[in-house]
């Protein structure tokens, strides 16, 4: 059965005042909701619903505060999980032009970097940036996760959920798939 | 990564969230810009040494009328561009009104002045500077709003970016009053005007890219 929008909200508005019960709920059913959303917009690619639903939580996580307590829950959800989407078709599209990405690199100040840096860059570079981030300060920068977390101004799940993601986006690459 | 882990470990971050977040963050980010700008502005130009009877006098409060309108409303339209929901902001168009006040100002001025004096209401002693100085005086404030932005969701990139460049351009305007003692409409109509101008399309080109989320 699908939470009403009195319910949501009222789920949501505990969720921001700290009642992680309620914030579990909420998110819990914002699945069936975002998957029926972005299934209906890209017909069929399981995958990539997956992947948007999973972004859409993490940026209603991140993003909570912009909502007004006083307007429909439901409609600003929703917004968020637009934003998202038009942002993934924008992505892909980028992903397109690597023939570019030296120049891009060298334009931006990276002539001096190593080859190894180079590999490391293109690789990341088909990421999103806060993957990207999130990878290259843990995992080439040394930072701590908390320390990742600090300087983005994110929360460490977030930065442990980017990591993972990423890595797993990276890995399929490498073997092909991606 | 499952969905249902993931749930999990946002639901284990939920920390209470303050009424008016965005308010306050976007309040934060200013703030703190303000005050590198304003320290800036202090160890590298001083403030003018005819401040508290400058603050007496009607063109000091010319400029900060046309500066501070300005900004409040850019910010409020940088608040409204900062939620995903937000709606197409109709009053757009009152933006123009503090620039219409003073062109009518700047006007008359000119009116009552023998033409012989116009370049030197125009260009005063620091029309080479100003300009350029309220752009890089923004700099600071517009951190301070990328900053902000982190937590916030814009949806409309670009106008947010304007909007966010303009706020800063017009904060950053108003805090160089304090040093800047030029008294003429015109001078402000032309130079600060352009300054903010600047910020503004420094907002238009880096939104896009720096606010996306």
């Amino acid at each position: 059965m699908r939470a009403s929008e009195e319910q949501l909200r009222i789920w949501m508005i505990g969720g921001l005042d700290g009642d992680a019960d309620a914030y579990t709920a909420l998110l819990g059913a914002l699945v069936p909701l975002l998957r029926s959303f972005f299934g209906r917009r890209l017909r069929g690619a399981a995958d990539d619903v997956e992947d948007l639903v999973q972004e859409t939580l993490m940026a209603i996580h991140t993003r909570r505060g912009t909502y007004d307590r006083t307007r429909p829950f439901v409609a600003w959800a929703y917004a968020v999980a637009r934003y998202k989407m038009i942002d993934q078709f924008r992505r892909t599209r980028h992903m397109v032009q690597i023939e570019g990405l030296e120049e891009i690199l060298v334009a931006e100040g990276f002539e001096n970097a190593c080859a190894a840096r180079m590999d490391i860059d293109r690789l990341l570079g088909g990421l999103s940036p806060k993957q990207a981030k999130a990878i290259r300060d843990t995992k080439v920068d040394g930072l701590s996760v908390m320390e990742a977390a600090q300087a983005a101004g994110l929360s460490e799940a977030d930065v442990k959920v980017s990591v993972n993601r990423g890595l797993k986006t990276l890995a399929a690459r490498l073997r092909g798939e991606g | 990564m499952q969905t249902d882990d993931l749930i999990r470990a946002l639901a284990g971050d939920a920390r209470p969230v303050p009424r008016h977040a965005v308010e306050r963050r976007v309040g934060i980010g200013l703030a703190s810009g303000g005050i590198v700008t304003l320290a800036a502005i202090a160890a590298a130009l001083g403030f003018r040494p005819d401040l508290g009877p400058a603050m007496q006098a009607f063109p000091f409060w010319m400029k900060w009328a046309y500066t501070l309108s300005l900004g409040i409303g850019a910010i409020a339209a940088t608040l409204h561009l900062a939620r995903p929901d937000a709606a197409r902001v109709r009053w757009l168009w009152l933006l123009a009104l503090p620039f219409g006040l003073l062109l009518a100002a700047a006007a008359s001025e000119l009116i009552r002045t023998p033409v012989d004096g116009w370049p030197r209401l125009w260009l005063g002693d620091s029309w080479t500077r100003c300009s350029m100085m309220v752009a890089s005086l923004s700099v600071p404030l517009f951190v301070g709003l990328l900053w902000a932005f982190r937590r916030l969701a814009p949806t409309r990139l670009r106008l947010a970016g304007a909007m966010a460049g303009l706020a800063s351009g017009a904060c950053s305007a108003t805090l160089y009053g304090l040093h800047c003692p030029e008294a003429s409409a015109t001078f402000v109509l032309t130079w600060y005007t352009l300054g903010m101008v600047l910020a503004t399309l420094g907002g238009v080109l880096v939104g896009p890219r720096f606010l996306r989320w």
